[in-house]
Order: C-alpha cells, then sequence, then structure tokens
C-alpha cells in the first residue's frame, strides 16, 4: 500500500525546533480520493506531521479495526461498515465542540447517514454518491437500438438485453452489498430485506444474466469503460465518471454516460472516524475539522468528482461539479434513492454465500 | 612340464583383438593421440602406463566408446567401431570412480547390465551369484555402495564389468583410490580374475609398479604417442629409450660418446673428460664418437669399500647420502668429476653390522653388460 | 549441555514460529463470532484464574467444522485447490526438470549465471510480476498482439480470468523452487555414472529414466512440495490471473474472513487446509526416514 509522507522542509525545521512537541496524525483513506495539496496545507497550517495511507477495500479496513491497536486516528468506512463497527465499539464518540465547522454539514445528508450512526455522534460525512449504471452510448444503442433502457436496471436485470450486450462487454461490481440490493430493487423487493425467500429470488435473478457478465470486479470497469473494451458497467457514480473523464481526454470517441437507476438507486456514504485506541484523537478532530472546512471540502470534491455532505463547499464547487446532475443529483432523483444497511452475521453468510454462487456456479 | 609363453604378440597368424589403426584423436588445438598404430590380442593384460596428459586415457575412452577418433579407425574383434555407441560395443568398463550407482543395492548393481540385456531371470541371478562368488562378496549383496568399504566397492566395479562377459574390459585407474597394501593384494586379485575368467584387460595406470605387475605387455605413453611396448620384464630390462628408462623404476642416466671397443665386443664410452672411459656390450650400433647414454639401474650398481676385481667398469667416489628403505639401501655416490651416481644393495644384513657410511670412500662397479646404450 | 541446547534451538523456533500460531488458529476455529474486537468469543482472560481458562474452555465447540461439511461450497473449493495445486505442481516439473537438467549439464563457468538468471526474477516484486502477466495474457495483451501480428489467430486467445493463466501464474512464480532442488541434486551427480549406465548397455533414454531420474528423485519430490504446498493455499495469483469461477480455498478463506467477518469459520477453514498439507508432509518426512533407515 502506498504512503504519501508531506514534510515540507519549513515544517521539518519547525518540528527541530519543538521537538517536545512534535505532533502526527495518521490517516486511512480510499486510494484517489483527495486533492493531495490539501495534505500539504494541513501540516502547514497546524504543524502536525500527517501520515497518510490508502486502502481499496472496505473489508481490509474493518479487519485491521475489528483486530485492533490499528494505529490510525481517522478512518474513513462506507456507511454500512461503519453502522456494525459502531456497534463492535471500535470508534469514540467524537468531541463536537473541537468541531467548530460542524455548522457547515448539509442536513439533507446528515439526515440519512443518521440512520447509520444516530446522531452523528460517530461520524462526519466526507463524500457520497450513488450506484449505478455506465454505458458506453454508442455501442449501447448499436446493440439494442435507441430506444435502449439505459437508465433501468432491465438493462442488466432482463437476460433478453443481456445477452445481446454480452457481445460488447459487462462488468459488474464485486460487492453483495451493492449487486443483491440493486437486483432485490429491479424485482420490486425490499432492498435491505433480509428474508431467505426475497434473497433467493434475487439469487435467482442474478443466476440467469450471470453467463453474460464477462468479469466481476471493482475497479478493472473504470479502464474498460474508458477503453471501449466494455459497453455497460454496473458501478460507482465517481469511478464511471472518472471514466467518462478518461475516455474524453484520450480522444478516442467513446462516450461514457452515467445513470442511477430509475427503479432506484443505492446511495452510500464515506465516514470520517476516529477509532477508539486512536493515538491521537486530538490531532485526528483537527484533521475532521480542517477537511469540514468549506473551501477545503469543495477542493477535495473538484479533484475527485464526488459529492460531499458539506452545505457551505457547495459556494466553491466548480460548475462542472455542482452542475452535473450525476454528481449532484436533482431532488427529485435524491428522493429517489435508498439506504443500505448492514446484514447481522447470519444474513451475511447467506448474502456471501449467494454472491460465491453467482460467481462460481457452486 | 614344458610351458608355452604367452606371447601373442609373436605370432604372425594370431588376429589381434584390439587394432588401432593410425588413430589420431584432437580437443580443439590439443592433440591427445598422434597417429597411434597398436594391437592388442585375446587374452592378453594390457597396460597403458604415462603421466597425466599423456593420452592414455583417451585411448580408452576411445574403445569404450565415448569418444570418437578424428582420424584412423579402432577395430575390435576386426570390426570397424566407428559410429557405434557405448552400449553396443562389446566391451565393458570399471570406472576411475568405480561409478557405482548409489541407489541400487550391490546384487542390482551387478544384475545392471543383464537386465539390459534382457537376460531371463534365472540365469541373471546364477550369473550374479557367480560374479559375487568370484570377487567374494556374497556377504554384501543386499548392501548399498556406501555402506560397504572401499576395497569392496572396488570389487563390486569389477563384478558389474565382468558380469556380461564381454570380450574387452577396461580398466580406468582401478586401484587408485586403495590404499597401497589393498592394492597390492587387490593387483594378484585382479591377474587371477583375468586368468579364470580369460577376459582380455586393458588398463590405465600412472603407477609403473602397478603395470609392471598385472600387465602381459606394458605399453608406456607420453604426449600421444606409444614410446614403447613390451613385457615388463623388456621394458625394464632393455628401455629403447631414455624416456621409457627413467620413467620406470630408479635409473643413472649417463650421457656420453660411444666408440667401438677395439678388443672386447661392444662400445667404450667417453662420459667425462679426465674420467676412465666405461665399457658396454648393445645391439645397437654407434658411429665413432656418437652421442649416446647409459641407463644404469641402481640394483646393478655394486658397492664396495675395497676396489673391485675384474670389474668391467669401477669407479671410486664418495658417499653422500643414504636413502635405507627397509629392504634395500640407496646410496647417493659422488664421483670425482661432481656427478651423482645411485648404487642399491639389498640389506641382508641388520643395520648394525652394515660397514658403509656418510663420507666413506667406496668403489662403484659394474658389468659391460649392466648398462643399456641408448641413443637418446 | 551443548548438545540440548543446538536440540533445543530448532524446537523453540518451530514452536514460536508453528505451533503457537496454529494453537491460536485452532482456538478462534473453536468459537463463536461475536460483534466486538476481536470479532470472537469467547476471550481468555486470565485475571479470574483457573475458573475462568475452566470456563473459556467450556465455551469452545467443534461447530464451525460442522458447518463446513454442511455446504458442498467447501470440499469442492479444497478439491478444486488440489487439483490445480496437483496440476501446477506436474506442469512446473515438467517445465523446471528440462531446465535444471539443463544447468546441471551447462560447462561449469556458465552455471552461476544460469543460477543467477533463475534466482534474478526475486529481485522484483512478486504482485509486479504477477501483473506483468496481466498484461501479457489479455485480449489486447502482448501475447495475443503478437499471435495477431504473426497472422496465427483471427481472434484474441481468452487467456487472462480462466483457470489457464492461473496454472500459467503459479508455474511462473514457482519455477525457482522446483529448479533448485533438481539442480541440486543433479549437480553432485557423478557424470561417469551416466557412462556407467551407457556401458552397460543403457541407451542415453534409458540411462536417463534408470539413473538420472533416481538419483534427482529427493529433488523432484522437494520441489514437488516447495510448489504443491503454497500453491494449494494461493490467494494472490488466482485472483489477479483467474476468473470468477476460478475456486480455490485460499479465496474462499478470504471471503470468510473480510467479507463474512467470521473469523473463527475462516480459522476452521484454515486449520482444514493445514491437515490437507500436514498429511502429505508427515508421509513424506516418514519415507525420507524409512529411507534414510534402509541407506543405514
Amino acid at each position: 500500500m502506498m504512503t504519501h509522507r508531506f514534510l515540507s522542509l519549513t515544517a521539518a525545521a519547525a518540528l527541530l525546533a519543538s521537538a517536545a512537541t512534535a505532533e502526527e496524525v495518521r490517516v486511512y483513506n480510499w486510494s484517489d480520493y483527495i486533492d493531495e495539496a490539501l495534505l500539504e496545507k494541513f501540516e502547514a497550517e497546524t504543524g502536525i506531521d500527517l501520515i497518510y495511507d490508502v486502502f481499496d477495500s472496505n473489508e481490509v479496513l474493518e479487519t485491521k479495526l475489528l483486530a485492533g491497536g490499528s494505529g490510525y486516528d481517522v478512518v474513513v468506512p462506507t456507511g454500512s461498515f461503519l453502522q456494525r463497527q459502531i456497534q463492535a465499539g471500535v470508534f469514540q464518540k467524537l468531541d463536537t465542540s473541537k468541531l467548530t465547522n460542524m455548522g457547515n454539514m448539509w442536513d439533507v445528508i446528515q439526515d440519512r447517514t443518521a440512520r447509520f450512526d444516530p446522531d452523528n455522534a460517530y461520524s462526519v460525512n466526507y463524500m457520497w454518491g450513488t450506484t449505478g449504471i455506465g454505458v458506453n452510448t454508442a455501442k449501447v444503442a448499436e446493440v439494442l437500438g435507441e430506444g435502449a433502457p439505459v437508465d433501468s436496471l432491465a438493462l442488466i436485470f432482463d437476460p433478453a438485453n443481456m445477452e445481446k450486450l454480452q457481445a460488447c462487454g459487462v462488468h459488474m461490481l464485486d460487492a453483495p452489498d451493492e449487486v443483491v440490493p440493486a437486483a432485490l430493487t429491479y424485482l420490486g423487493l425490499d432492498p435491505n430485506t433480509q428474508e431467505a425467500d426475497d434473497l433467493a429470488k434475487a439469487e435467482a435473478l442474478l443466476m440467469s444474466v450471470r453467463p453474460y457478465v464477462q468479469k466481476f470486479h471493482s475497479s478493472e470497469y473504470i479502464n474498460a469503460l474508458a477503453n471501449g473494451d466494455i459497453c455497460v458497467a454496473l458501478g460507482w457514480s465517481g469511478d464511471i465518471l472518472q471514466a467518462r473523464d478518461r475516455a474524453a481526454e484520450a480522444e478516442n470517441g467513446v462516450e461514457i454516460a452515467y445513470n442511477a437507476p430509475k427503479e432506484g438507486a443505492l446511495m452510500w456514504f464515506d465516514q470520517m472516524a476516529v477509532p477508539a485506541d486512536a493515538p491521537n484523537p486530538d490531532a485526528a478532530h483537527k484533521f475532521i475539522n480542517f477537511i469540514m472546512d468549506a473551501q477545503n471540502m469543495a477542493a477535495a470534491s473538484n479533484y475527485v468528482y464526488y459529492a460531499n455532505g458539506n452545505k457551505a463547499s457547495q459556494a466553491f464547487l466548480a460548475e462542472d461539479v455542482i452542475g452535473d446532475p450525476a454528481i449532484y443529483p436533482t431532488a427529485e432523483a435524491l428522493a429517489n434513492t435508498y439506504i443500505k444497511g448492514p446484514y447481522p452475521p447470519k444474513v451475511q453468510r447467506v448474502v456471501t454465500r449467494l454472491w460465491t454462487k453467482v460467481k462460481s456456479g457452486i | 612340464m614344458a610351458q608355452t609363453v604367452f606371447a601373442p604378440w609373436d605370432n604372425p597368424d594370431e588376429k589381434p583383438l584390439i587394432q588401432f589403426k593410425n588413430v589420431t584423436k584432437r580437443f580443439g588445438d590439443f592433440t591427445a593421440i598422434d597417429n597411434l598404430t597398436q594391437d592388442i590380442y585375446t587374452r592378453e593384460f594390457f597396460a597403458l602406463l604415462g603421466p597425466s596428459g599423456c593420452g592414455k586415457t583417451t585411448m580408452m575412452r576411445m574403445l569404450a566408446g565415448f569418444e570418437n577418433p578424428s582420424e584412423g579407425q579402432i577395430l575390435i574383434a576386426g570390426q570397424d567401431m566407428a559410429g557405434v555407441p557405448p552400449n553396443k560395443r562389446p566391451v565393458n568398463m570399471m570406472f576411475q570412480s568405480y561409478a557405482l550407482f548409489p541407489h541400487l543395492s550391490v546384487w542390482d548393481n551387478i544384475a545392471f547390465g543383464l537386465r539390459r540385456e534382457g537376460a531371463e531371470k534365472t540365469q541373471l541371478a546364477a550369473r550374479v551369484e557367480q560374479m559375487l562368488k568370484l570377487t567374494r562378496l556374497e556377504r554384501f549383496a543386499r548392501r548399498k555402495p556406501h555402506q560397504i568399504s572401499g576395497g569392496q566397492r572396488q570389487r563390486v566395479a569389477l563384478a558389474r564389468s565382468l558380469a556380461k562377459a564381454p570380450k574387452l574390459l577396461l580398466l580406468d585407474e582401478p586401484l587408485g583410490a586403495l590404499d597401497k597394501k589393498l592394492r597390492q593384494d587387490t593387483q594378484f586379485e585382479l591377474m587371477d580374475i583375468q586368468e579364470k575368467t580369460g577376459t582380455t584387460f586393458v588398463i590405465v595406470t600412472h603407477d609403473q609398479e602397478e603395470a609392471m605387475t598385472v600387465a602381459s605387455r606394458v605399453a608406456v605413453m607420453d604426449e600421444g604417442r606409444i614410446m614403447q611396448v613390451a613385457t615388463p620384464a623388456v621394458i625394464y630390462e632393455q628401455p629403447n629409450s631414455v624416456y621409457v628408462a627413467d620413467f620406470i623404476g630408479d635409473v643413472n642416466i649417463i650421457e656420453g660418446a660411444a666408440t667401438p671397443h677395439p678388443q672386447a665386443d661392444g662400445y667404450s664410452v667417453a662420459w667425462a673428460e679426465g674420467q676412465p672411459q666405461f665399457h658396454a656390450k648393445t645391439n645397437r650400433s654407434f658411429a665413432p664418437g656418437q652421442k649416446c647414454f647409459l641407463a644404469l639401474r641402481p640394483e646393478k650398481v655394486a658397492i664396495s669399500a675395497e676396489p673391485p676385481e675384474e670389474a668391467a667398469n669401477r669407479i671410486q667416489g664418495k658417499i653422500i647420502d643414504i636413502a635405507y628403505l627397509g629392504n634395500i639401501s640407496t646410496y647417493h655416490v659422488r664421483l670425482p668429476n661432481g656427478t651423482m651416481m645411485k648404487a642399491q644393495t639389498a640389506n641382508t644384513r641388520r643395520l648394525s653390522r652394515r660397514s658403509l657410511t656418510w663420507e666413506d670412500a667406496v668403489w662403484l662397479s659394474w658389468t659391460d653388460t649392466a648398462a643399456a646404450v641408448l641413443e637418446g | 549441555m551443548r548438545r540440548a541446547l543446538l536440540i533445543a534451538v530448532p524446537y523453540l523456533w518451530l514452536l514460536a514460529l508453528f505451533l503457537v500460531p496454529f494453537l491460536i488458529v485452532l482456538k478462534i476455529s473453536l468459537s463463536d463470532t461475536a460483534l466486538a474486537i476481536p470479532p470472537y468469543l469467547p476471550t481468555l482472560d486470565f485475571t479470574e484464574g483457573w475458573a475462568g481458562i475452566w470456563g473459556f474452555l467450556q465455551e469452545l465447540d467443534f461447530e464451525n467444522f460442522t458447518f463446513l461439511t454442511q455446504d458442498e461450497l467447501y470440499w469442492r473449493a479444497y478439491l478444486s485447490s488440489v487439483q490445480i495445486a496437483l496440476i501446477s505442481t506436474v506442469l512446473t516439473l515438467l517445465v523446471g526438470y528440462p531446465i535444471a537438467y539443463g544447468m546441471a549439464s551447462a560447462p561449469e563457468h556458465w552455471r552461476a549465471t544460469l543460477m543467477m538468471l533463475v534466482i534474478l526474477p526475486f529481485w522484483t516484486s512478486f504482485l509486479i510480476r504477477v501483473y506483468s502477466w496481466m498484461g501479457i495474457l489479455s485480449n489486447e495483451g502482448l501475447l495475443n498482439q503478437l499471435l495477431q501480428g504473426l497472422g496465427l489467430i483471427d481472434q484474441p486467445l481468452i487467456i487472462l480470468n480462466t483457470n489457464t493463466a492461473v496454472y500459467i501464474g503459479i508455474v511462473y512464480t514457482y519455477l525457482p523452487f522446483m529448479i533448485l532442488p533438481i539442480y541440486a541434486a543433479l549437480e553432485k551427480m557423478d557424470a561417469a555414472l551416466l557412462e556407467a549406465a551407457e556401458d552397460l548397455g543403457c541407451s542415453r533414454l534409458t540411462a536417463f529414466w534408470l539413473v538420472t531420474v533416481p538419483l534427482s528423485r529427493q529433488g523432484i519430490i522437494a520441489g514437488c512440495f516447495l510448489v504443491f504446498i503454497p500453491a494449494l493455499g494461493e490467494f494472490v495469483i488466482p485472483s489477479l490471473l483467474g476468473g470468477s469461477g476460478t475456486l480455490m480455498i485460499g479465496k474462499v478463506l478470504w471471503e470468510e474472513f473480510f467479507n463474512n467477518r467470521d473469523w473463527p469459520v475462516a480459522s476452521a477453514v484454515a486449520v482444514i487446509l493445514l491437515l490437507i498439507l500436514i498429511i502429505p508432509i508427515i508421509l513424506f518426512q516418514r519415507n525420507e526416514q524409512k529411507q534414510r533407515e534402509r541407506e543405514g
């Protein structure tokens, strides 16, 4: 895993001058998820030595946290994982007196994240997005005609469509927590269901389209979409927008579009939280408060093309971020989203098993 | 009872088993064997003797088929061996390292060659038992090679190479790995086995004593050439060159000029100014004043305190050194002109009663047939 | 005293690096999942003395092992792992033996260089080497471009994300583990043994079968174990080069551990994997022991 260590010469000099008070804060965030200029800015403003590590799956983060003694001060799990981790006693409550920028937060998002973290006592939203469908517009039109249901889950869950689409390539996330709720939504069932019967129906649906899926993978689709190797992907909004921009930059004639499914889109939240055993919770709060600054948060979103939960930052967002309904959905579209909570262990096992069957056929 | 002397090489009707015909072997720029022609006869125990690098091993490996001649022909039993691989030759070899298969028992090592022939089971077993008996290895049949002694390994190697009853057995320094005492015992055992089986043996060795002991004929080699081929006695007593004389045993070499002797048949050899000439008889003929070498074995030189009477050659000198070897003593004597000469006597008396000692003035003497007169 | 110390060191080593971790994993496999740090119960509490330890032991059970027998997924994953590991081992042997043989028969002054070439890839990160195979084997990869460029194929060969790619990855990665022990066995073999075999009537080929192969047997067995054992639990190669359908126990274990957060079941899977490996290792050791006894 890459470790970015930012320590300017002046900061080093400052540290030498006040060696006794040298402080450091360790942050563990998703890869490619911040404007690195912000990290240097934080060090310059606070004089705190920032150690910034990255991960690329919630599972890896969670295992580190559950094993205890991770040594991190700030981590950024996704909402459903956060909820379970709070129950396991992984985190400490935030000291709101130290978070002077709390007033910047967006109530629309706060209301939703309170579903995972009651009263938002343990976490502050970093970014959020939806899980939806990325398409290579021209290729899909070629295969399915102009009226292709690109904004519907039917595109990927109707075997008739998939049979035709397999020629140009379909990828799905290798994440049962994302794909199973989508299948349930397509079937008109509760995406948060824990009923064995409902899950069995989702499994049957997934099995019916499985032969046409080229690969279940959670990151390869970015390049594959951008290069034109595949024409449809069920993926995360920001990643698909990244593929869109890469294709545009490459000027290879590939045109990618992202749509949140009209049947309902899964909305996810990545939350900043402080582990209970954080070595330096005080610096952790400083870092979180720094990110909660309207301009800093806007800089991060402008860089990674994800929406954030900071209302005040919207004034500083670039037009192609705030103005893109794929990033900041309309109020109407926002109403058409759902939140997915964690499964209890027994149901999680059933879902994982279901997923293994979908992938391997066993 | 009259016993015929075994000397097929003197019989013009005898067909040789092995014929080297103008064989040359080169490795890159190096000529290992240089235009060599030699016959070896059935039932011979033929020794190839020479220093390392003389080409003796190359000759053996060409017989076995591991090397091919660069030029010339090798025939075994009249058949040209060119292009015949080792496994198709009526030849077996006993390797210097023995090359016993470490994963097989003594029994299976001996049976290895027979199995390749597809020998029938009971016959195979009988033959292996016979070989074990011949080499006195019956008790060790089930052991692996690393579980037996060096001497026993040597016998396994011999049994294995004899098991297929080859026309020709090649032995590459077969006793080199054994200590001296065991080596001497084994030499006789080898001769005994050779006689019993009637196999033709070609042995490669750098140990002249070993060659002299076991061989019916010895070929002394140097730089890819055979210098002399003869029975051990002839090689020793009548070397045809200074090289052979020097290589085999201990020898005094005296360089001089030969002049036919007016009275006795033979030559007078002037070897140093102001010294009496030596007299020697020989079949070779030399022109007056021609350069020659006297090769004189130390044991043929008598040593005495008093001047000997009626000796063809005698000369006075002083004992510089005495090498006591138990059964014999070698005296290093300095002649008046500074030349060193060796004389040997058998120690038939106890040490304390010997009369000659360091710094004594002594007389050396020898007969006129004692020295071989050589051209070079 | 010195002798006791000499014996004690490897045993302590084994104890610290193998037995203790194994007991910890075994203990977890007998526990139940919990939403806690660490995510299983019970945990050992020494403060309560013997009663605490007794209470702890009473809560352990074999439930997780029973669970593994109830879903065909697990035994099929074990079986498929064994199959993939076996096939990979045979393939590695087929590729590695000629290389080791060539190295051992090469002129002396070449051998150090050849050895270097075999070991050289180890200087690069294992992950980077596996990733570069993705670049070679993908549909638009070097191999397909080459074959299409030569006009040998029209459609790209689909190799990446199949079991074939997994075999290629395992053979490539573990090849040195096969080559080195075989090379070591072949190198110390006396060349005269082959000449002796030929002299006694073998062709080159039969000499190879009757002498070279048996004498390199130890190297072959060692090499096969060095490949088979890590290949059986291999996780990285099948996840990067294999397809969704490539079922290997390492992947199942990963899912139990990370997706299900079920450390006890994951540990049970690991314990059984270890048992699967220990049986052949013990058989192998016993065989070696017997061999040594036979040889005295």
